[in-house]
């Protein structure tokens, strides 16, 4: 709350300005800090989160968030202090860059972050008045959503790979409509 | 909260805990474990605890969401293994959910550490939600409990609870906790299913077809009598199609070529004159002829006249509800394509209901009476005709859909094609500037052929629909020429004639059945539209004018924010329990980084959106109480969108007040230091502008908002960022300007430099939906807090321009 210099780049104030301290702080904004066994080290905190050291910096506790959640989950993780306006600390470039272990607890992490359940099956979807009532198996169990027709419910990831946000924005996902089958691909025409 | 929501094993379960159904101040239902795996569970607050009842996840449950929800589900079956985590109240803090991409986790520190104590899905964030501001409210009441004033919880406290005792205090708490946010509306009443949009309180599943039906019938109440001139064609042109086949069959074959002399003689024409009665027969067809088309024609003119009285009537229905809604409405849908679908689904219901309703009748009727005569004809025949009705019948069930799934595609494929066309004519600057001219061809290749391949694909199922079509019904003819030869040459029963006339009826059957075959998609279609529409139609605006609105008897311009609170999610609050009170003719400047709700507060300000806790009151009046019609008069907003209307300078500038005179146009105009630019405009103050007219830069568009906003005369002003895109040179004119207008005035200044609050009596400073700093330019110097820095910092960076310069 209220930092203003957290917020933008670190400027402090109080003392007299100068083109070169301005110049640093515009590098440090711009640099791009990747965290790797090396230099960062992750640990499990008591209350299912994860806290981070970096060099001589703690955090208590970190957001793990992807920079590219559909297209490349396991690249370029941002990893960001935990408060509202969250700030980018380090960059995990690829999550074989951390132990396994490490990666595991982000992969954990993320795994809530991106709650997303994989229809796998799709017993019947119906569509009346604006709104398609899905019933369908998911990798979490059986799942029955509404979603709404009007807007951009169903978002094409890709060519086979569908998005589904319910009306409360639920997320459902189909990683690959053909490997559904022609019945249940039939179902879902009216959204390809 | 639903009451009786606890089975009696999670009741027995917290009793086993100390916990009575009655000890608890609020409860929210959760469907996910810690780990985000389903499962049932509960928060559950009461006076000291915070409980967290969870079952196993177990995945060969059906979950249901939104729209499969009812009242009756059962949130918890008893055999399941509870699970029960209790923490003291006093020792949770900072309890709140914090909202993951597509579910939401409740947090909480506890002895210093950060837990995430449950997860649930979006289903439930309402419940929780109200979870949480219970628990805010007793914890602070509680810290609060020793303390007669101030003290943390202090900016909690009502001013209405200051009289109260701290027990009548704690229910009030347990009466907001446990009441339920609407709960009696979110479910449908006859099916019991949760409504699938809060705000839209009707049910997909119940919502009656026959129900719209009549009620678009409604629109066509006022042109009766044409109505009724086209009935009278429909059914003329049935009778004359049916009449069609006996002439041109019977009459012409058997009974006049055939020189039948009795026949004649009916008709009072001598013996023999065969060609007289030829002609006659002749005549009598054109004339049948003559007369179907003329009654056609006039049947179009009505129904074209109905058509398009009743399409301009239900838009009309439309667009004057569409101004009434609440601004959250236009926030909340994709309001482009559903008001542009809404205006061509009235095209569409009108065309089912002039093209397709009276058609139901007639075709029926038409399909009768033939098959009766067929009958009466030669049963025999007639016998075919039925036995192959139910393959067309079945061609048409069977292949239409495929036809309709895809039209669907092709309407995507070409909604694609037009928005690509149509991104790429606005933003055709950066397309050329980058060089990528090519690429988006391809792209634009890519979308064009498979909107070319859906085409085909409709032609193809197309052709096979007709040709199977034609294909039985050649069959059928066929046939029925079989039998009928036979019957003419062998048997001798029938004539030539009577033959031609029953393969004509078989003709006037063809249109019938194929209409028959796609009516009811065609139904279910135009009630959709229909639905759609009166969605809008019905849609209550969210704010509404109070029942007995006062107005405001000279304005003063005093305004006070009590405990506001508001958000445009649930969960996600913008603006948290705000007090603020801004003097009469003072002016206030709002500072705060972008996103930090400056221009939320003065949209409640002025009313586009409601406070979901706490009251905003001008002169002592809570604005909910007051007229629009007073509010709007007196409040005016210089926002940093700012919006021409198509239409003259002036036009534009005496939106708010039509009347006025040139005088005052050109003095706001003055004011707003737009009189030169618009001097300078061909055609002064009568130069077209807005989306077809002359273009105007960001800060002329300014120039005239705000002149308009001048205009009107306002006791409040509200200024968002007004001299946003102006350069340094009008902003300093309209500062000038700024520092007359806000005479005798309430002015709220939102600006990101602050050099344009030079004038404020009073800052705030806002963050995170909170008032971080106030007082004068002085006091907050002296704070060196947000504000001090912000000075510093723009202070630099003038320092800086001067550097690089």
């Amino acid at each position: 709350m209220g930092r203003f210099d957290r917020n933008r780049g670190g400027f402090d104030g109080g003392e007299d300005f100068n083109l070169e301290q301005m110049e640093k702080e515009t590098e440090e904004m711009l640099k791009m800090r990747f965290l790797d066994k090396k230099n960062a080290e992750f640990k499990a905190t008591g209350g299912g989160f994860i806290s981070l050291k970096v060099g001589d910096e703690e955090y208590k506790r970190v957001q793990v968030v992807r920079m590219f959640p559909f297209t490349d989950p396991d690249h370029y993780i941002s990893i960001r202090t935990s408060d509202e306006n969250s700030k980018e600390i380090g960059i995990i470039k690829d999550l074989k860059d951390v132990t396994k272990e490490t990666a595991k607890l982000l992969t954990d992490q993320m795994n809530i972050r991106y709650f997303t359940p994989v229809i796998t099956k799709i017993i019947n979807i119906k569509d009346e008045y604006g709104y398609a009532y899905f019933d369908v198996v998911t990798d979490r169990g059986e799942c029955r959503f509404t979603i709404n027709m009007g807007g951009s419910s169903v978002v094409h990831l890709t060519e086979t790979r569908i998005l589904i946000s319910d009306v409360d924005e639920n997320r459902f996902e189909i990683p690959d409509v053909m490997a559904l089958s022609t019945a249940e691909r039939k179902k879902l025409d009216l959204f390809l | 909260m639903k009451k009786g929501i606890f089975s009696k094993a999670v009741l027995k379960l917290l009793e086993e805990n100390g916990i009575k159904e009655d000890d608890i101040f609020a409860a929210s239902p959760v469907d996910m474990n810690t780990e985000c795996e389903y499962a049932d569970g509960f928060v559950v607050v009461t006076l000291e605890k915070l409980a967290i009842i969870t079952s196993p996840p177990d995945i060969t449950e059906v979950r249901s969401f939104k729209g499969y929800m009812t009242k009756q589900t059962p949130l918890q079956k008893d055999e399941k293994q509870w699970a029960l985590k209790l923490y003291e109240l006093d020792k949770v803090e900072a309890l709140k959910t914090e909202l993951q991409v597509a579910c939401s986790v409740l947090v909480a520190d506890i002895d210093g550490i950060t837990y995430r104590l449950i997860a649930f899905s979006n289903l439930y964030k309402r419940e929780m939600h109200k979870l949480i501001r219970t628990f805010d409210r007793l914890s602070a009441e509680l810290k609060s409990g020793d303390k007669k004033e101030g003290g943390p919880g202090g900016e909690f406290k009502k001013d209405e609870d200051s009289g109260l005792s701290k027990e009548e205090r704690l229910e009030k708490i347990k009466t907001y906790g446990k009441e339920e946010e609407g709960e009696k509306n979110e479910y449908c009443p006859i099916c019991g299913m949760m409504y699938p949009d809060r705000s839209r309180k009707v049910c997909p599943r119940c919502m009656d077809r026959k129900s719209i039906f009549f009620r678009v019938l409604g629109y066509f109440k006022p042109y009766r009598g044409r109505i009724a001139v086209m009935f009278t064609c429909y059914i003329l042109t049935s009778l004359l199609n049916l009449v069609w086949p006996y002439l041109n069959g019977t009459i012409l074959y058997d009974k006049v070529l055939a020189k039948n002399n009795e026949f004649l003689k009916q008709f009072g024409i001598e013996d023999s004159k065969y060609i007289t009665a030829l002609l006659m027969v002749v005549l009598t067809m054109l004339m049948t002829r003559v007369t179907l088309i003329f009654i056609n024609m006039l049947q179009g003119v009505f129904a074209a006249k109905i058509v398009t009285g009743v399409v301009c009537d239900m838009k009309k229905s439309i667009f004057g509800n569409m101004g009434k809604l609440s601004i959250s409405f236009f926030r909340s849908r994709q309001t482009g394509s559903l008001m542009t679908r809404v205006m061509s689904d009235a095209d569409r219901v009108t065309g089912f209901f002039i093209d397709g309703c009276p058609y139901i009748f007639i075709n029926g009727l038409m399909i009768i009476v033939s098959l009766v005569m067929m009958f009466s004809i030669k049963w025999q025949m007639t016998l075919m005709v039925i036995f192959i009705m139910p393959f067309v019948m079945l061609i048409g069930l069977k292949l239409r859909p495929k036809v309709w799934t895809q039209f669907g595609h092709r309407h995507r494929a070409e909604r694609a094609v037009n928005s690509q066309v149509n991104d790429n004519l606005t933003g055709a600057r950066v397309v050329k500037a980058f060089g990528q001219e090519n690429r988006e061809t391809n792209r634009f290749e890519k979308n064009n052929l498979r909107l070319r391949d859906a085409e085909m694909s409709i032609v193809g199922t197309q052709n096979l629909v007709r040709g199977s079509y034609s294909g039985i019904f050649e069959f059928l003819n066929i046939s029925v020429w079989l039998i009928g030869v036979y019957l003419i040459m062998v048997a001798g029963e029938i004539e030539l004639g009577v033959l031609i006339t029953f393969v004509g009826y078989i003709g006037q059957l063809q249109g019938p059945i194929n209409f028959f075959s796609r009516i009811f998609h065609w139904w279910a279609d135009s009630m959709n539209s229909a639905q759609r529409m009166f969605e809008i139609i019905d849609s209550v605006p969210e704010i509404r004018e109070a029942e007995n609105p006062k107005t405001l008897e000279d304005p003063k311009g005093r305004i006070e924010l009590k405990n506001v609170s508001f958000g445009y999610e649930v969960n996600r609050p913008v603006l948290k329990e705000l007090n603020l009170e801004i003097k009469e003719g003072s002016m206030l400047g709002i500072v705060g980084r972008s996103g930090a709700g400056k221009t939320t507060l003065v949209n409640l300000i002025s009313r586009m959106y409601d406070p979901q806790e706490g009251q905003i009151l001008i002169d002592g009046t809570d604005i909910k109480d007051l007229s629009f019609k007073s509010l709007r008069r007196n409040v005016a907003m210089v926002s940093q969108e700012t919006y021409i209307f198509m239409g003259t300078v002036e036009e534009n500038i005496a939106y708010a007040n039509p009347s006025a005179s040139h005088a005052d146009v050109i003095r706001a105009a003055k004011l707003a230091s737009a009189h030169e630019f618009i001097m300078r405009m061909p055609d002064g103050y009568d130069t077209r502008i807005g989306s077809s007219g002359r273009e105007l830069s960001g800060g002329e568009k300014q120039r005239i908002s705000i002149a308009r906003a001048i205009l009107s005369n306002p006791k409040i002003l509200i200024l968002d960022e007004a001299t946003a895109s102006v350069d340094t040179e009008t902003e300093r004119d309209i500062q000038r300007s700024i520092a007359y207008l806000i005479k005798g005035r309430t002015t709220i200044s939102i600006a990101h430099r602050l050099s344009t609050l030079k004038d404020a009596d009073y800052l705030v400073v806002i963050d995170n939906g909170k008032i971080t700093e106030r007082g004068t330019h002085k006091e907050l110097e002296e704070l060196k807090g947000t504000y001090f820095k912000l000075m510093e910092l723009q202070r630099k960076a003038l320092s800086l321009r001067g550097v690089m310069e």
